[in-house]
């Protein structure tokens, strides 16, 4: 199987790959706190590094992940913009530069230190896409399963993910299936030739057997589950989940001590108030 | 040899909590270890409560009202708990896709064991093992979606075979596989219960398909009352499956139409064992005599299909196709899942078109036609009615599909009425969808599709599942409006007694070439075209070649005269 998906049912052969998935689960946990909680550019932007290395390292279909990561991109971008339009100040209280570099109206300015701001928010929120990125390319479904299973969560949740995986394909096959005999039918799906109102309405129609075909088939899935013994334990083993290997306890060092830092940011954060260091390069000069 | 009972029930009735009626009335049968049990019954005879009854999803998923016994290995289901039985009882459901709940093969065999929380390192030998005895051990990473029907039954085989299950249950084994690996999956069967000495119950109604390897025991089923518990030759000598709607299988009517008397003694239960000798002469003079020659039709070119290509991205899906299709053909497009049939059908309507090559529709290249133009001279019925339908009263979803295609109201009102009646659906015009059989939602479709006024249908399995009633039904009600009303159907396909039966040409199918056009019984007789297609050889073909006589003359002549009783019947 080669990774024409952006998520994959089995495992690949690259080294985060190989990881198990609790070692995964574990470690994008903790690293998302690690995003979350700081606009510190030092601790940005080595993330921000590894996680652009990670992606590379996947060795991914490149040409499946372009679109989202351009939606994904385009869609920051606006957003910064419009948190600019709210407040084309935000940035002074945390750079304290008011140094003028456009000014449209006496509304619309761009100050170096909001300009500055700005970039490292999205930057922020790059990293936290890139992650999860990486994260979800790297693991699949079971063994998203069985990390969510070892890191607390109950296995029914685990297995609700799964299934769904599972059964996406052949309701999309279904999905294909009727829209071809609603076609044949007279039903126009061409979206040149149709309102956009029009074709929602159309696409109603396809959901009715679509929706009463997969009841049938959530009725037959359940009697299999029930049928070998789903549900019959506390606890619950995963085939996927390889044992610990050398990577993993490598792994689990690090990611330790990234929880242990991110403890200790956060907690000494509470007790005294820090400004983010931004590298503001200006000031050096 | 007395073996101790497995399945024991004594004076059982269950009635579900839905349901005024009991679906199993008092039911008594007890299944000793070790043995093959078959249990048969036409759709709605309760046979697949009597499996749930087994396997405990009765009373455990499905609550009803149960009087009398059920013990399994010993212990009353009812104080039983599903798991418990699970472990007892293995079953592989008819809905192969449903069953295949885990994300690789691997994964799916060690469901049951993951669930009872067996540590990796045990599960995985295990895994190994049962996936040798069906074959898939070359499989374990591979995932469900590229995998066969026949290929993920046997999966679901392996992911119950732990070592305390002492039945295996299987619910319509061979619902979902064409003919060639429903033989493979009987003897994949036969060969585990050898092995494991376990107890198998197989459900199904196509008794020809199942009886490809012995039975011990048919237990025949009718309004969830036992009718019959006999062996497999008595069976086929008493008449009671023809009365019950169940298809005898077709070396048998053979010899039955030559007006042999089988007796038990001839071993009738399987097709290479049958003693013959004493039939031979008979049968050879019976069909000799068969009149095959055809009234002359003059043909009229429909449809011509020429040197057509189709990929999809990169894969080649259709390589070089060319046929034509004759007004009023019943036409069987036959291959294996895969070999370009259903991307034929779509090409057809026009939902794909040709990379390369011409389709002409009554002399016009159809790339004229869009498809919602298409779409009235060529009607296509999927093979679920469920995913089809989309009103709710059947008058409304007859008249969609002229609806959608803007047509005046007096034509709509004319042209439905039309087509509910040649359905013989009229005088339910007004009732909801959801309250009619099956046979009657796969009726509405085609009425859906007829009130279009199509020259050509096309149907995609259409008795796909269906026991031998719903199938007469169904077939005899296209044969009519075949007859009666000259309309074209192609009927996708791989079951060989509807080719036999119904149609007169076969369109062969494989890796996207079309290996074989030609009448029914030639195909039929052609090894390779068989073989290539995943087809089976018919009884016909073994019993005329045990007899030292031609196939292709002698199917030939079988179908002409089945027709012609079939037609003096009705």
């Amino acid at each position: 199987m080669k990774n024409l998906n952006i998520i994959n049912l089995t495992k690949g052969e690259t080294f985060l790959h190989q990881l198990t998935g609790t070692t995964k689960v574990r470690l994008f946990a903790v690293l998302m706190v690690y995003v979350m909680m700081s606009f510190d550019l030092p601790i940005i932007l080595p993330l921000f590094v590894f996680s652009i290395i990670s992606i590379i390292s996947l060795k991914p279909h490149w040409k499946t992940i372009q679109p989202l990561i351009f939606f994904v991109v385009f869609l920051n971008v606006l957003n910064i913009v419009l948190y600019w339009l709210a407040n084309p100040l935000c940035g002074l209280e945390y750079t304290g530069d008011q140094t003028i570099l456009f000014a449209y109206t006496d509304y619309l300015i761009v100050t170096r230190g909001t300009l500055w701001f700005l970039s490292i928010r999205l930057l922020k929120m790059l990293t936290a896409f890139s992650t999860s990125l990486a994260f979800i390319m790297s693991i699949t479904p079971s063994e998203l399963a069985a990390g969510l299973t070892n890191i607390g969560f109950p296995y029914k949740l685990g297995s609700i993910v799964e299934i769904a995986f599972r059964y996406i394909p052949d309701i999309s096959r279904d999905y294909e299936n009727i829209a071809v005999s609603m076609q044949c039918r007279g039903l126009e799906l061409d979206a040149k030739k149709t309102k956009p109102i029009e074709r929602l309405k159309q696409m109603v129609i396809i959901l009715i057997p679509l929706i009463v075909t997969s009841f049938d088939r959530v009725g037959n899935i359940s009697n299999a589950m029930d049928l070998r013994g789903f549900g019959k334990g506390k606890k619950r083993s995963y085939y996927s989940e390889y044992p610990e290997r050398r990577n993993d306890k490598i792994f689990k060092l690090i990611y330790c001590l990234i929880a242990l830092f991110c403890a200790y940011y956060i907690i000494s954060g509470f007790i005294t108030p820090r400004v983010p260091k931004m590298w503001i390069y200006w000031r050096c000069l | 040899m007395s073996k101790s009972p497995i399945v024991e029930f004594k004076d059982f009735t269950f009635k579900y909590k839905s349901q005024l009626e009991p679906t199993l009335k008092n039911i008594n049968l007890t299944i000793y270890e070790g043995e093959k049990v078959l249990i048969l019954g036409p759709s709605g005879c309760g046979k697949s409560t009597l499996a749930n009854c087994i396997n405990g999803l009765i009373p455990f998923s499905y609550p009803g009202e149960i009087h009398g016994s059920c013990k399994i290995a010993g212990n009353e289901t009812s104080h039983s708990s599903i798991f418990s039985l699970s472990s007892v009882v293995g079953t592989v459901l008819q809905d192969s896709d449903a069953q295949f709940v885990g994300l690789s093969v691997g994964g799916d065999i060690a469901y049951a064991l993951e669930n009872d929380n067996m540590p990796r390192e045990e599960m995985l030998p295990r895994v190994l093992n049962s996936a040798t005895l069906v074959g898939m051990q070359e499989f374990l990473e591979h995932v469900p979606y590229n995998l066969s029907g026949g290929q993920k039954q046997r999966v679901s085989l392996a992911g119950i075979m732990h070592e305390h299950v002492k039945i295996l249950l299987f619910d319509e084994p061979l619902a979902a596989l064409d003919p060639q690996m429903g033989n493979q999956a009987i003897d994949l069967i036969d060969k585990i219960q050898k092995n494991n000495n376990c107890t198998v119950i197989i459900i199904e109604h196509r008794l020809e398909d199942v009886l490809y390897r012995p039975v011990d025991r048919i237990i025949l089923l009718e309004d969830g009352q036992i009718i019959a518990d006999m062996k497999p030759n008595e069976l086929l000598c008493s008449n009671i499956i023809v009365e019950k709607g169940i298809r005898e299988p077709l070396y048998l009517q053979a010899l039955k139409m030559a007006g042999c008397n089988v007796t038990i003694d001839d071993n009738p239960s399987n097709i290479f064992d049958i003693k013959l000798d004493k039939y031979k002469e008979k049968l050879v003079s019976y069909y000799s005599n068969v009149d095959t020659s055809k009234p002359y039709k003059e043909k009229k070119v429909v449809l011509n299909v020429k040197n057509v290509d189709f990929s999809y991205d990169k894969n080649k899906a259709l390589d070089n196709v060319s046929f034509s299709i004759n007004k009023g053909d019943k036409i069987a497009v036959i291959g294996k899942n895969g070999a370009g049939k259903s991307t034929m059908a779509k090409l057809i309507c026009g939902i794909l078109r040709p990379d390369k090559g011409e389709v002409h529709l009554e002399g016009v290249n159809y790339l004229n036609y869009s498809i919602k133009e298409l779409g009235q001279k060529i009607g296509y019925v999927m093979q679920n009615p469920n995913q089809m339908l989309v009103k709710d009263i059947i008058k409304d979803e007859v008249s969609l599909g002229l609806v959608l295609n803007n047509k005046s109201e007096e034509e709509i009102e004319k042209n439905i009425e039309e087509a509910l009646k040649k359905c013989d659906l009229w005088p339910m015009r007004n009732w909801p969808v959801s309250v009619v059989s099956y046979g009657q939602k796969k009726r509405v479709t085609i009425a859906s599709i007829l009130a279009m006024n199509p020259e050509i249908i096309i149907l995609d399995e259409p008795t796909a599942g269906q026991d031998y009633r719903v199938y007469t039904e169904i077939m005899s009600f296209l044969e009519k409006l075949n007859k009666d009303f000259g309309i074209t159907i192609l009927f996708i396909t791989h079951d060989m007694h509807l080719a036999i039966e119904y149609t007169d040409r076969a369109i062969v199918f494989a890796d996207g070439k079309c290996i074989g056009d030609d009448s029914v019984f030639k195909i039929l007789s052609d090894n390779d075209i068989i073989e290539r297609a995943s087809l089976k050889q018919t009884s016909l073909y073994s019993l005329a070649t045990r007899l030292g006589i031609n196939p292709e003359s002698f199917i030939e002549s079988f179908i002409v005269s089945e027709r012609r009783k079939r037609h003096e019947k009705s």
